[in-house]
């Protein structure tokens, strides 16, 4: 077929889909492809916008047709020329149809990967709307037994959160991948996570819930039999003596290196705060009930 | 523990880190005076080398390695003679914190010099080497020699305290270097080890952690290829039916007669065409 106008095909396709008095059913098998057709033609024309359009309308049209799969693949090409113009709404939409789209196939693996696609494309933008995209696409996967996958997931998921400084969060879900790989029997990416999650609590000097946290960690044996314990009970210690050097060291040590970019950035920033004022609660703790004694 | 005791023990760690030991090895030149020691050093040592291979030599089957070994024996006896004068210069050269027996002990070191190159049999006949090696020490002024044997016990007594002075003076100095050696044991040789040491764990660090994480992505490809293996598997399947009713049809229109046809309708559009085209 030769080049041609891409907005004639459009309005080509737009006429044998739209209902009137001469034409009773709509024509989606042809109307689909001169949409397909046009859409492409956009896109190396670098038309965005219209490209956009028109894959959107292929997409419905596929849709028609009940190839769900199709639908899917061409919303995900809309759903990219939206990250390309900046519609960050459309961008989330789009990803996410897409998604349901391929769950319709019976595909969750594509499904998350959809979703994981939006996350990155708004990680900069709305990060909010990107950690939950990670956390659905993480839910999909696990729901589908695939959990093997799901620990890129949670470490971008933890990343984003420490970027909003949401410290918590960033350890919970460290500690969901914890979870996953234990039901991998991925024991090393496990006693990583674990010990990430202490880190991103101890970064936000949050000592005593980075203790809690060792603890429940330390009932599980992978765990306990690790290195990555060794390194997580020096550095509890060192921040009950206040030992600055100390923390700094075992921060540039290889155990430390060997974790996820993120938490090694977040442990060359340790201590944190006042280390020695950890050091004086738990001096005052003991002598407290001194006190008492001598009152009475 | 006796003195005796610490002093063979001492000797034998002596023995064992001396090349690691650079004041002593400084000092081994020093003791000498620097060009002294050495030369002595390595004639003494050319000459055990010749012995050996004096040693070779005689036990030597064939005639032609037995006379090539003495030739080069020869050759090296006569190289080492040229360094004796040398060494008689250096050893006249007073050197500060060297006693006077010490000086008469080297002047007598450089003399039997001669006489253990000379011995060193080389296949010719035993030439008279005594004359020969106290002729050589005649010009010197403070030792004097006369040619005659009788002054030879006196010669080997003085030898004698001075080797026992020699022996003194160095057991001062190992009694003295032993703690030394200790400490600089610690400082020179322990440290760079355990830094070595710390990189080379560094190293195995690393290497552990990427061997878990290459074990875990392969866990993680597996069932990734168990369905790429159910995929594949179906898609051959269909292609080999496919194949398999391809071959079929295409048989059926192999029919020579089709064929034929072909031919002469092709044959025709060709001959049409070259008409018009001429």
């Amino acid at each position: 077929m030769p080049v041609s106008d891409p907005e004639k095909l459009i309005a080509k396709a737009d006429k044998l889909t739209k209902l009137s008095l001469t034409r009773w059913s709509a024509d989606w098998r042809n109307a689909t492809l001169l949409y397909e057709e046009a859409a492409n033609l956009f896109r190396v024309a670098k038309k965005n916008e219209k490209a956009k359009e028109a894959f959107e309308k292929a997409s419905k049209g596929q849709e028609m047709l009940s190839s769900p799969w199709d639908a899917a693949k061409d919303m995900e090409s809309a759903a990219a020329l939206a990250k390309e113009l900046g519609n960050w709404n459309e961008v989330s939409d789009f990803y996410r149809r897409a998604s349901e789209l391929y769950m319709e196939c019976g595909r969750p693996q594509p499904a998350s990967d959809a979703l994981v696609k939006a996350a990155r494309a708004l990680e900069d933008t709305i990060p909010d709307a990107a950690v939950q995209l990670y956390n659905e696409a993480s839910a999909i996967l696990e729901e589908d037994g695939k959990e093997q996958m799901t620990f890129d997931l949670y470490c971008a998921a933890s990343s984003v959160y420490v970027k909003l400084e949401n410290y918590s969060a960033a350890a919970t879900s460290l500690l969901q991948l914890g979870l996953a790989a234990d039901k991998c029997n991925a024991t090393n990416s496990q006693c990583k996570a674990y010990l990430g999650a202490i880190i991103v609590y101890l970064y936000a000097h949050d000592f005593k819930q980075a203790e809690k946290c060792y603890n429940d960690c330390s009932q599980v044996d992978a765990f306990l039999r690790s290195d990555q314990n060794h390194c997580a009970s020096k550095l509890l210690s060192a921040y009950t003596e206040g030992d600055i050097e100390e923390i700094k060291r075992l921060a540039q040590s290889s155990t430390v290196s060997n974790l996820d970019h993120v938490v090694i950035k977040l442990a060359r920033k340790l201590p944190t705060g006042d280390v020695s004022a950890l050091k004086t609660d738990a001096a005052k703790e003991e002598e407290e009930p001194l006190d008492e004694d001598d009152l009475t | 523990m006796s003195v005796i005791d610490i002093l063979t023990r001492v000797d034998a760690i002596c023995n064992k880190y001396d090349r690691y030991d650079v004041e002593k090895q400084k000092d081994l030149n020093v003791s000498g005076d620097d060009a002294f020691a050495r030369l002595y050093a390595s004639v003494d040592s050319d000459i055990e080398a010749a012995l050996q291979k004096a040693e070779l030599a005689s036990k030597e089957k064939s005639k032609a390695s037995a006379v090539a070994i003495n030739a080069e024996l020869r050759r090296t006896k006569a190289r080492l003679l040229e360094e004796v004068p040398k060494l008689q210069r250096l050893a006249i050269k007073k050197v500060k914190g060297l006693s006077t027996e010490e000086l008469a002990a080297r002047n007598d070191l450089v003399l039997a010099l001669p006489d253990r190159i000379q011995a060193i049999p080389d296949g010719t006949a035993a030439a008279p080497k005594q004359t020969g090696g106290w002729g050589a020490s005649a010009p010197r002024a403070e030792i004097k020699f006369d040619s005659d044997g009788q002054f030879d016990n006196e010669y080997f007594q003085e030898t004698e305290t001075s080797s026992q002075f020699r022996q003194e003076y160095e057991m001062r100095k190992m009694k003295q270097e032993a703690v030394g050696l200790m400490v600089s044991l610690a400082t020179n040789f322990d440290i760079p080890q355990d830094q070595g040491l710390d990189m080379i764990s560094d190293g195995l660090d690393t290497l552990k952690n990427m061997a878990h994480d290459m074990n875990e992505e392969m866990d993680r490809q597996v069932p990734l290829m168990d369905e790429i293996d159910t995929k594949v598997d179906r898609a051959t399947a269909d292609l080999k039916n496919t194949n398999v009713r391809l071959k079929d049809t295409v048989n059926q229109l192999r029919s020579s007669r089709n064929f034929c046809i072909d031919i002469i309708l092709l044959i025709i559009i060709l001959g049409i065409a070259a008409y018009l085209y001429k």
